[in-house]
Protein backbone atom coordinates (compact mmCIF):
# COMPACT_ATOMS: atom_id res chain seq x y z
CA UNK A 1 0.00 0.00 0.00
CA UNK A 2 1.26 3.24 -1.09
CA UNK A 3 1.82 5.82 1.84
CA UNK A 4 -0.66 8.66 0.42
CA UNK A 5 -3.56 5.74 0.27
CA UNK A 6 -5.63 5.56 3.01
CA UNK A 7 -7.43 2.87 3.60
CA UNK A 8 -10.91 2.82 5.82
CA UNK A 9 -11.10 -0.71 5.55
CA UNK A 10 -8.84 -3.11 5.35
CA UNK A 11 -9.61 -6.93 4.12
CA UNK A 12 -6.94 -10.25 4.77
CA UNK A 13 -8.61 -12.93 2.49
CA UNK A 14 -5.27 -14.35 2.47
CA UNK A 15 -5.59 -18.50 2.90
CA UNK A 16 -9.32 -17.77 0.98
CA UNK A 17 -9.65 -18.94 -2.34
CA UNK A 18 -11.50 -17.73 -5.34
CA UNK A 19 -13.54 -16.53 -5.35
CA UNK A 20 -13.55 -16.00 -1.65
CA UNK A 21 -11.91 -12.83 -1.59
CA UNK A 22 -14.14 -10.82 -3.94
CA UNK A 23 -16.93 -11.92 -2.24
CA UNK A 24 -15.39 -10.22 0.56
CA UNK A 25 -14.82 -7.17 -1.32
CA UNK A 26 -18.47 -7.35 -2.12
CA UNK A 27 -19.92 -7.81 0.83
CA UNK A 28 -17.22 -4.50 2.54
CA UNK A 29 -18.77 -2.81 -0.43
CA UNK A 30 -22.26 -3.29 0.47
CA UNK A 31 -21.24 -1.89 4.09
CA UNK A 32 -19.19 0.89 3.06
CA UNK A 33 -19.63 4.47 2.36
CA UNK A 34 -19.26 6.68 -0.81
CA UNK A 35 -15.73 7.60 -0.44
CA UNK A 36 -14.33 4.45 1.62
CA UNK A 37 -11.48 3.28 0.37
CA UNK A 38 -10.84 -0.66 1.12
CA UNK A 39 -7.96 -2.76 0.40
CA UNK A 40 -8.17 -6.43 -0.22
CA UNK A 41 -5.21 -8.81 1.04
CA UNK A 42 -5.28 -12.28 -1.30
CA UNK A 43 -3.23 -14.86 -2.37
CA UNK A 44 -5.11 -15.91 -4.88
CA UNK A 45 -4.09 -15.17 -8.35
CA UNK A 46 -7.34 -15.22 -9.60
CA UNK A 47 -8.64 -12.32 -7.03
CA UNK A 48 -6.19 -9.87 -9.49
CA UNK A 49 -8.53 -10.82 -12.44
CA UNK A 50 -11.98 -11.38 -10.94
CA UNK A 51 -11.93 -8.33 -8.11
CA UNK A 52 -10.75 -5.67 -11.33
CA UNK A 53 -13.13 -6.81 -13.17
CA UNK A 54 -16.12 -6.43 -10.44
CA UNK A 55 -14.83 -2.44 -9.36
CA UNK A 56 -14.91 -1.71 -13.79
CA UNK A 57 -18.43 -3.48 -14.01
CA UNK A 58 -19.99 -1.77 -10.88
CA UNK A 59 -18.82 1.58 -11.78
CA UNK A 60 -16.76 2.41 -8.67
CA UNK A 61 -12.67 2.83 -8.79
CA UNK A 62 -9.64 0.90 -8.83
CA UNK A 63 -6.82 2.43 -6.86
CA UNK A 64 -4.31 0.09 -7.40
CA UNK A 65 -3.24 -3.50 -7.71
CA UNK A 66 -0.08 -4.19 -5.99
CA UNK A 67 2.20 -7.40 -5.53
CA UNK A 68 3.26 -7.66 -1.83
CA UNK A 69 5.58 -10.46 -0.13
CA UNK A 70 3.04 -13.42 -0.97
CA UNK A 71 -0.02 -11.88 -1.92
CA UNK A 72 -1.52 -9.27 -3.89
CA UNK A 73 -3.06 -5.97 -2.17
CA UNK A 74 -6.09 -4.81 -4.17
CA UNK A 75 -7.65 -1.34 -3.11
CA UNK A 76 -10.75 -0.15 -4.21
CA UNK A 77 -12.64 3.87 -3.81
CA UNK A 78 -16.26 3.37 -3.24
CA UNK A 79 -17.56 5.95 -5.60
CA UNK A 80 -21.60 5.04 -6.05
CA UNK B 1 -12.80 -46.75 35.45
CA UNK B 2 -13.79 -47.03 32.01
CA UNK B 3 -11.41 -46.27 29.06
CA UNK B 4 -13.96 -46.11 26.89
CA UNK B 5 -14.10 -42.63 24.42
CA UNK B 6 -16.60 -40.67 22.93
CA UNK B 7 -16.75 -39.10 19.63
CA UNK B 8 -19.73 -36.35 20.00
CA UNK B 9 -21.23 -35.25 16.46
CA UNK B 10 -23.20 -32.47 16.30
CA UNK B 11 -25.77 -32.63 12.93
CA UNK B 12 -28.12 -35.46 11.62
CA UNK B 13 -27.92 -34.34 8.16
CA UNK B 14 -25.53 -36.20 5.39
CA UNK B 15 -22.47 -35.39 6.84
CA UNK B 16 -23.90 -36.34 10.34
CA UNK B 17 -25.16 -39.39 9.33
CA UNK B 18 -22.40 -40.76 7.01
CA UNK B 19 -19.28 -40.53 9.76
CA UNK B 20 -21.53 -41.61 12.84
CA UNK B 21 -22.11 -44.80 10.64
CA UNK B 22 -18.87 -45.48 9.44
CA UNK B 23 -16.86 -44.46 12.60
CA UNK B 24 -19.33 -47.45 13.75
CA UNK B 25 -18.36 -49.75 11.02
CA UNK B 26 -14.66 -49.06 12.06
CA UNK B 27 -14.53 -49.01 15.83
CA UNK B 28 -15.82 -50.94 18.78
CA UNK B 29 -18.34 -50.53 21.10
CA UNK B 30 -16.20 -50.66 23.82
CA UNK B 31 -13.70 -48.67 22.62
CA UNK B 32 -16.06 -45.99 21.15
CA UNK B 33 -19.48 -44.54 21.98
CA UNK B 34 -20.99 -42.56 18.84
CA UNK B 35 -23.45 -39.70 20.14
CA UNK B 36 -25.21 -38.12 17.00
CA UNK B 37 -27.25 -34.73 18.40
CA UNK B 38 -30.16 -33.36 15.70
CA UNK B 39 -33.64 -32.75 15.23
CA UNK B 40 -34.39 -33.31 11.92
CA UNK B 41 -37.56 -35.43 11.60
CA UNK B 42 -36.77 -36.46 8.19
CA UNK B 43 -33.83 -36.73 6.11
CA UNK B 44 -33.99 -35.15 2.38
CA UNK B 45 -31.62 -36.33 -0.56
CA UNK B 46 -31.47 -32.44 -1.75
CA UNK B 47 -29.92 -33.61 -5.13
CA UNK B 48 -33.32 -34.57 -6.11
CA UNK B 49 -34.73 -30.89 -5.53
CA UNK B 50 -33.64 -29.83 -9.15
CA UNK B 51 -35.52 -32.39 -10.75
CA UNK B 52 -38.75 -32.58 -8.17
CA UNK B 53 -40.13 -29.21 -10.14
CA UNK B 54 -40.62 -30.86 -13.05
CA UNK B 55 -42.36 -33.71 -12.25
CA UNK B 56 -39.16 -35.88 -13.21
CA UNK B 57 -38.77 -37.46 -9.75
CA UNK B 58 -41.47 -38.07 -7.30
CA UNK B 59 -40.26 -36.87 -3.99
CA UNK B 60 -41.58 -39.68 -1.82
CA UNK B 61 -38.07 -41.74 -2.74
CA UNK B 62 -36.02 -38.74 -1.61
CA UNK B 63 -37.34 -38.71 1.91
CA UNK B 64 -36.64 -41.16 4.57
CA UNK B 65 -37.28 -40.70 8.40
CA UNK B 66 -34.04 -39.39 9.75
CA UNK B 67 -34.20 -42.05 13.02
CA UNK B 68 -34.01 -45.30 10.81
CA UNK B 69 -31.06 -43.92 9.01
CA UNK B 70 -28.39 -44.61 12.13
CA UNK B 71 -26.24 -48.16 12.02
CA UNK B 72 -26.74 -50.24 15.52
CA UNK B 73 -24.75 -48.82 18.02
CA UNK B 74 -25.33 -45.46 16.98
CA UNK B 75 -26.62 -43.44 19.84
CA UNK B 76 -29.15 -40.57 18.19
CA UNK B 77 -30.04 -37.90 20.27
CA UNK B 78 -33.16 -35.97 19.41
CA UNK B 79 -31.96 -32.64 20.52
CA UNK B 80 -30.19 -29.21 19.46
CA UNK B 81 -26.92 -27.82 19.86
CA UNK B 82 -26.57 -24.24 21.26
CA UNK B 83 -23.31 -23.70 22.35
CA UNK B 84 -19.69 -24.87 22.64
CA UNK B 85 -16.69 -25.06 24.61
CA UNK B 86 -13.36 -26.44 22.96
CA UNK B 87 -11.57 -25.51 26.03
CA UNK B 88 -13.82 -27.33 28.42
CA UNK B 89 -14.60 -30.06 25.84
CA UNK B 90 -18.09 -29.69 26.40
CA UNK B 91 -21.29 -28.99 24.10
CA UNK B 92 -24.63 -27.77 25.92
CA UNK B 93 -28.25 -28.66 23.89
CA UNK B 94 -31.49 -26.94 24.02
CA UNK B 95 -32.68 -28.82 26.45
CA UNK B 96 -30.56 -27.73 28.68
CA UNK B 97 -28.57 -31.04 29.10
CA UNK B 98 -24.64 -31.45 28.19
CA UNK B 99 -22.17 -33.54 27.27
CA UNK B 100 -18.49 -33.97 27.08
CA UNK B 101 -16.82 -35.91 24.32
CA UNK B 102 -12.54 -36.80 23.25
CA UNK B 103 -13.88 -36.35 19.79
CA UNK B 104 -16.06 -33.20 18.68
CA UNK B 105 -17.26 -33.22 15.01
CA UNK B 106 -19.53 -30.81 13.69
CA UNK B 107 -21.71 -31.58 10.83
CA UNK B 108 -24.52 -29.04 11.35
CA UNK B 109 -24.53 -27.93 7.96
CA UNK B 110 -25.93 -23.97 6.92
CA UNK B 111 -28.98 -21.98 6.61
CA UNK B 112 -30.92 -20.26 4.18
CA UNK B 113 -30.97 -16.61 5.17
CA UNK B 114 -33.57 -14.74 2.28
CA UNK B 115 -33.42 -11.90 4.94
CA UNK B 116 -30.39 -10.50 3.78
CA UNK B 117 -31.82 -9.63 0.21
CA UNK B 118 -34.72 -7.32 -0.03
CA UNK B 119 -38.01 -7.92 -1.02
CA UNK B 120 -36.90 -11.49 -1.12
CA UNK B 121 -39.64 -13.24 0.98
CA UNK B 122 -42.59 -14.12 -0.53
CA UNK B 123 -41.85 -12.89 -4.15
CA UNK B 124 -38.54 -15.61 -4.92
CA UNK B 125 -38.97 -19.23 -5.50
CA UNK B 126 -36.25 -21.65 -5.04
CA UNK B 127 -35.83 -25.65 -5.14
CA UNK B 128 -33.21 -26.17 -2.22
CA UNK B 129 -35.68 -27.72 0.51
CA UNK B 130 -38.76 -30.31 -0.13
CA UNK B 131 -41.14 -27.76 0.50
CA UNK B 132 -40.33 -25.12 -1.74
CA UNK B 133 -39.46 -27.54 -4.83
CA UNK B 134 -42.86 -28.42 -4.32
CA UNK B 135 -43.83 -25.03 -4.68
CA UNK B 136 -41.93 -24.49 -7.23
CA UNK B 137 -43.31 -27.18 -9.24
CA UNK B 138 -46.68 -25.18 -8.95
CA UNK B 139 -45.64 -22.49 -10.17
CA UNK B 140 -44.31 -24.22 -13.02
CA UNK B 141 -47.70 -25.79 -13.86
CA UNK B 142 -49.23 -22.34 -14.20
CA UNK B 143 -46.55 -20.71 -16.11
CA UNK B 144 -47.59 -19.83 -19.52
CA UNK B 145 -44.51 -18.03 -20.99
CA UNK B 146 -42.52 -14.61 -20.40
CA UNK B 147 -39.41 -14.23 -18.92
CA UNK B 148 -37.54 -17.02 -16.14
CA UNK B 149 -35.33 -15.50 -13.92
CA UNK B 150 -32.82 -17.92 -12.69
CA UNK B 151 -29.57 -17.53 -10.27
CA UNK B 152 -28.42 -17.27 -7.14
CA UNK B 153 -28.41 -14.52 -4.54
CA UNK B 154 -24.69 -15.04 -3.34
CA UNK B 155 -21.90 -17.39 -3.14
CA UNK B 156 -21.00 -19.97 -1.32
CA UNK B 157 -24.27 -22.24 -1.73
CA UNK B 158 -24.92 -25.83 -1.12
CA UNK B 159 -24.31 -27.49 -4.12
CA UNK B 160 -22.82 -25.17 -6.65
CA UNK B 161 -23.61 -26.55 -10.34
CA UNK B 162 -27.33 -27.04 -9.37
CA UNK B 163 -28.34 -23.19 -10.71
CA UNK B 164 -27.15 -24.26 -13.98
CA UNK B 165 -28.48 -27.54 -13.85
CA UNK B 166 -32.11 -26.23 -13.14
CA UNK B 167 -31.60 -23.97 -15.76
CA UNK B 168 -30.95 -26.79 -18.70
CA UNK B 169 -34.27 -29.00 -17.24
CA UNK B 170 -36.32 -25.68 -17.24
CA UNK B 171 -35.22 -25.83 -20.86
CA UNK B 172 -36.05 -29.13 -21.48
CA UNK B 173 -39.57 -28.91 -19.56
CA UNK B 174 -40.96 -25.97 -21.37
CA UNK B 175 -39.77 -27.34 -25.31
CA UNK B 176 -41.51 -30.37 -23.94
CA UNK B 177 -44.75 -28.36 -22.60
CA UNK B 178 -44.09 -26.19 -26.13
CA UNK B 179 -43.97 -22.60 -24.24
CA UNK B 180 -40.34 -22.39 -25.05
CA UNK B 181 -40.30 -20.01 -27.54
CA UNK B 182 -42.67 -17.76 -25.68
CA UNK B 183 -40.27 -17.89 -22.78
CA UNK B 184 -36.70 -16.10 -22.48
CA UNK B 185 -34.43 -17.67 -19.86
CA UNK B 186 -32.50 -15.78 -17.86
CA UNK B 187 -28.98 -16.65 -16.23
CA UNK B 188 -27.82 -14.41 -13.31
CA UNK B 189 -24.29 -15.44 -11.53
CA UNK B 190 -22.06 -13.31 -9.37
CA UNK B 191 -18.51 -13.96 -11.01
CA UNK B 192 -18.06 -12.73 -14.65
CA UNK B 193 -18.52 -16.31 -15.45
CA UNK B 194 -21.31 -19.09 -15.24
CA UNK B 195 -19.55 -21.04 -12.21
CA UNK B 196 -16.71 -20.41 -9.92
CA UNK B 197 -14.24 -22.87 -12.01
CA UNK B 198 -12.84 -21.46 -15.35
CA UNK B 199 -13.00 -24.73 -17.69
CA UNK B 200 -16.44 -25.49 -16.50
CA UNK B 201 -17.71 -22.58 -17.15
CA UNK B 202 -16.54 -22.29 -20.59
CA UNK B 203 -18.14 -25.87 -21.04
CA UNK B 204 -21.15 -24.78 -19.54
CA UNK B 205 -21.41 -21.29 -21.58
CA UNK B 206 -21.26 -23.30 -24.56
CA UNK B 207 -24.47 -24.90 -23.50
CA UNK B 208 -26.18 -22.23 -23.24
CA UNK B 209 -25.62 -20.63 -26.11
CA UNK B 210 -27.06 -23.72 -27.73
CA UNK B 211 -29.74 -23.05 -25.88
CA UNK B 212 -30.36 -19.66 -26.39
CA UNK B 213 -30.16 -18.87 -22.48
CA UNK B 214 -29.65 -14.97 -21.92
CA UNK B 215 -26.51 -14.92 -19.58
CA UNK B 216 -25.59 -11.84 -17.03
CA UNK B 217 -22.55 -12.18 -15.14
CA UNK B 218 -21.16 -10.12 -12.47
CA UNK B 219 -24.41 -9.95 -11.17
CA UNK B 220 -24.79 -9.69 -7.39
CA UNK B 221 -28.46 -9.39 -5.98
CA UNK B 222 -28.97 -6.28 -4.31
CA UNK B 223 -32.77 -6.61 -4.22
CA UNK B 224 -36.17 -7.66 -5.50
CA UNK B 225 -38.72 -5.28 -6.46
CA UNK B 226 -42.04 -7.54 -6.15
CA UNK B 227 -44.16 -4.60 -7.54
CA UNK B 228 -42.33 -4.13 -10.69
CA UNK B 229 -40.82 -7.49 -11.06
CA UNK B 230 -37.52 -6.52 -11.40
CA UNK B 231 -34.01 -8.07 -9.74
CA UNK B 232 -31.71 -5.33 -9.04
CA UNK B 233 -27.94 -6.25 -8.82
CA UNK B 234 -25.22 -4.42 -6.52
CA UNK B 235 -23.39 -3.87 -9.98
CA UNK B 236 -26.49 -1.56 -11.28
CA UNK B 237 -28.28 -3.98 -13.52
CA UNK B 238 -31.67 -4.93 -13.72
CA UNK B 239 -33.44 -8.01 -14.77
CA UNK B 240 -37.35 -8.10 -15.35
CA UNK B 241 -39.10 -11.39 -14.25
CA UNK B 242 -42.53 -12.98 -14.32
CA UNK B 243 -40.84 -15.80 -12.82
CA UNK B 244 -37.50 -15.83 -10.20
CA UNK B 245 -36.02 -18.65 -9.32
CA UNK B 246 -33.01 -17.49 -6.92
CA UNK B 247 -31.00 -19.80 -4.74
CA UNK B 248 -31.15 -17.70 -1.45
CA UNK B 249 -28.09 -16.76 0.77
CA UNK B 250 -26.63 -19.35 3.56
CA UNK B 251 -24.90 -18.55 6.07
CA UNK B 252 -23.73 -21.34 8.73
CA UNK B 253 -25.32 -21.66 12.51
CA UNK B 254 -25.89 -19.31 14.71
CA UNK B 255 -24.60 -20.88 17.60
CA UNK B 256 -21.48 -21.89 15.83
CA UNK B 257 -20.54 -17.95 15.10
CA UNK B 258 -22.55 -17.37 19.05
CA UNK B 259 -19.67 -19.74 20.44
CA UNK B 260 -16.24 -17.99 19.15
CA UNK B 261 -15.84 -20.40 16.40
CA UNK B 262 -16.39 -18.56 13.07
CA UNK B 263 -17.19 -14.80 11.97
CA UNK B 264 -20.59 -13.50 10.83
CA UNK B 265 -20.55 -15.98 8.12
CA UNK B 266 -20.87 -18.61 10.05
CA UNK B 267 -18.25 -20.75 8.57
CA UNK B 268 -15.52 -22.76 10.24
CA UNK B 269 -12.24 -22.23 9.18
CA UNK B 270 -10.34 -25.36 9.35
CA UNK B 271 -7.26 -27.22 8.33
CA UNK B 272 -7.66 -28.19 4.90
CA UNK B 273 -6.21 -31.76 5.08
CA UNK B 274 -6.94 -32.42 8.99
CA UNK B 275 -10.10 -30.78 9.01
CA UNK B 276 -9.38 -29.92 12.94
CA UNK B 277 -10.26 -26.68 14.12
CA UNK B 278 -7.55 -23.95 14.81
CA UNK B 279 -4.78 -25.73 17.09
CA UNK B 280 -7.40 -28.33 18.62
CA UNK B 281 -6.98 -31.95 17.83
CA UNK B 282 -10.15 -32.88 18.73
CA UNK B 283 -12.65 -30.29 17.07
CA UNK B 284 -13.62 -31.35 13.36
CA UNK B 285 -15.70 -29.71 11.38
CA UNK B 286 -17.05 -31.55 7.97
CA UNK B 287 -19.32 -31.02 5.52
CA UNK B 288 -21.49 -27.42 4.66
CA UNK B 289 -20.16 -25.98 7.94
CA UNK B 290 -16.71 -25.55 6.57
CA UNK B 291 -15.03 -22.51 5.11
CA UNK B 292 -13.25 -24.89 2.58
CA UNK B 293 -12.32 -23.75 -0.77
CA UNK B 294 -14.60 -26.52 -1.86
CA UNK B 295 -18.29 -27.24 -3.23
CA UNK B 296 -20.65 -27.87 -0.18
CA UNK B 297 -22.01 -31.31 -1.67
CA UNK B 298 -23.39 -34.20 0.12
CA UNK B 299 -20.25 -35.86 -2.24
CA UNK B 300 -17.94 -33.90 -0.54
CA UNK B 301 -18.91 -34.68 3.03
CA UNK B 302 -18.80 -38.31 1.88
CA UNK B 303 -15.26 -37.96 1.07
CA UNK B 304 -14.25 -36.38 4.57
CA UNK B 305 -16.22 -38.58 6.39
CA UNK B 306 -14.00 -41.48 4.64
CA UNK B 307 -10.81 -39.35 5.98
CA UNK B 308 -11.68 -38.56 9.36
CA UNK B 309 -13.75 -41.57 10.21
CA UNK B 310 -10.28 -43.65 9.61
CA UNK B 311 -8.20 -40.98 11.35
CA UNK B 312 -10.38 -41.70 14.40
CA UNK B 313 -10.94 -45.23 14.20
CA UNK B 314 -6.88 -45.45 14.13
CA UNK B 315 -6.38 -43.58 17.13
CA UNK B 316 -9.07 -45.26 19.08
CA UNK B 317 -8.29 -48.94 18.55
CA UNK B 318 -5.34 -48.81 15.66
CA UNK B 319 -7.62 -49.07 12.60
CA UNK B 320 -6.39 -48.27 9.05
CA UNK B 321 -4.99 -44.55 8.56
CA UNK B 322 -5.48 -42.40 6.29
CA UNK B 323 -2.70 -39.40 6.16
CA UNK B 324 -5.33 -36.55 5.22
CA UNK B 325 -8.13 -35.42 2.86
CA UNK B 326 -7.17 -33.96 -0.56
CA UNK B 327 -10.06 -32.54 -1.33
CA UNK B 328 -11.89 -34.70 -2.75
CA UNK B 329 -15.52 -33.86 -4.50
CA UNK B 330 -17.57 -35.00 -7.01
CA UNK B 331 -20.68 -34.35 -8.60
CA UNK B 332 -23.46 -35.40 -11.43
CA UNK B 333 -25.29 -32.96 -12.65
CA UNK B 334 -28.21 -33.51 -15.68
CA UNK B 335 -27.66 -31.15 -18.84
CA UNK B 336 -30.96 -32.11 -20.21
CA UNK B 337 -31.86 -34.91 -22.76
CA UNK B 338 -31.22 -37.87 -20.71
CA UNK B 339 -27.69 -36.97 -20.59
CA UNK B 340 -25.50 -35.90 -17.79
CA UNK B 341 -21.76 -34.81 -16.49
CA UNK B 342 -19.69 -35.64 -13.54
CA UNK B 343 -16.96 -33.41 -12.30
CA UNK B 344 -14.40 -34.98 -10.34
CA UNK B 345 -11.68 -32.61 -8.41
CA UNK B 346 -9.65 -32.35 -5.58
CA UNK B 347 -7.03 -29.32 -4.23
CA UNK B 348 -4.39 -30.09 -6.55
CA UNK B 349 -6.68 -31.18 -9.61
CA UNK B 350 -9.09 -28.93 -11.43
CA UNK B 351 -12.37 -30.70 -13.01
CA UNK B 352 -12.74 -31.70 -16.48
CA UNK B 353 -15.52 -31.51 -18.53
CA UNK B 354 -14.88 -33.34 -21.74
CA UNK B 355 -18.65 -34.94 -22.59
CA UNK B 356 -21.66 -35.76 -21.87
CA UNK B 357 -23.19 -39.06 -21.00
CA UNK B 358 -26.46 -41.31 -20.71
CA UNK B 359 -24.25 -43.26 -17.98
CA UNK B 360 -23.80 -40.19 -16.13
CA UNK B 361 -27.50 -39.39 -15.99
CA UNK B 362 -28.12 -43.19 -15.06
CA UNK B 363 -25.65 -42.35 -12.31
CA UNK B 364 -27.61 -38.88 -10.84
CA UNK B 365 -31.17 -41.02 -11.72
CA UNK B 366 -29.99 -43.42 -9.26
CA UNK B 367 -28.56 -42.12 -6.89
CA UNK B 368 -31.06 -41.76 -3.61
CA UNK B 369 -31.26 -45.40 -3.96
CA UNK B 370 -27.63 -45.48 -3.65
CA UNK B 371 -27.64 -42.49 -1.60
CA UNK B 372 -29.92 -43.67 1.40
CA UNK B 373 -28.85 -47.79 1.20
CA UNK B 374 -25.04 -47.46 0.40
CA UNK B 375 -23.81 -44.20 0.82
CA UNK B 376 -25.28 -42.93 4.11
CA UNK B 377 -24.58 -46.37 5.72
CA UNK B 378 -21.15 -46.18 5.74
CA UNK B 379 -20.83 -48.83 3.52
CA UNK B 380 -19.46 -46.98 0.94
Amino acid sequence: MSEEIKPTKIIDARGSYCPGPLMELIKAYKQAKIGDIISVYSGDSGTKIDAPAWVKKSGNELLGVFDRDGYFEIVVKKTR
Amino acid sequence: MSNIKRALILGDGAAGTIISNKLRLLTDKKDLEIVVIGNSPSHYFKPDGVQIPFGLKQYRKSVKPTEFLFNSGVNYVRDEATGIDVQKRVVTLKSGKSYNYDYLIIATGDRFTPEDVPGYEGEAKHFYSLKNALELKTELEHFNGGDIVVGQASIPIQCPPAPYEFTFLLDQYLKNRGIRQKTNIHYIYPLNRVFTIQNVSTYIEKLFEERDIIVHTMFNVDSIDNKSKKVQSLEGESVNYDLLVLVPPHRGQKFITNSGLANESGYVDIDKHHLNYGTYDDVFVIGDATNLPISKAGATAHFQSEYLSHSIAHDVGGSVYENEYKGDVACTTITGGEKAITLYFNYEKPPRTSFQSKTDFLLKWTSSDTYFSGMLRGIM
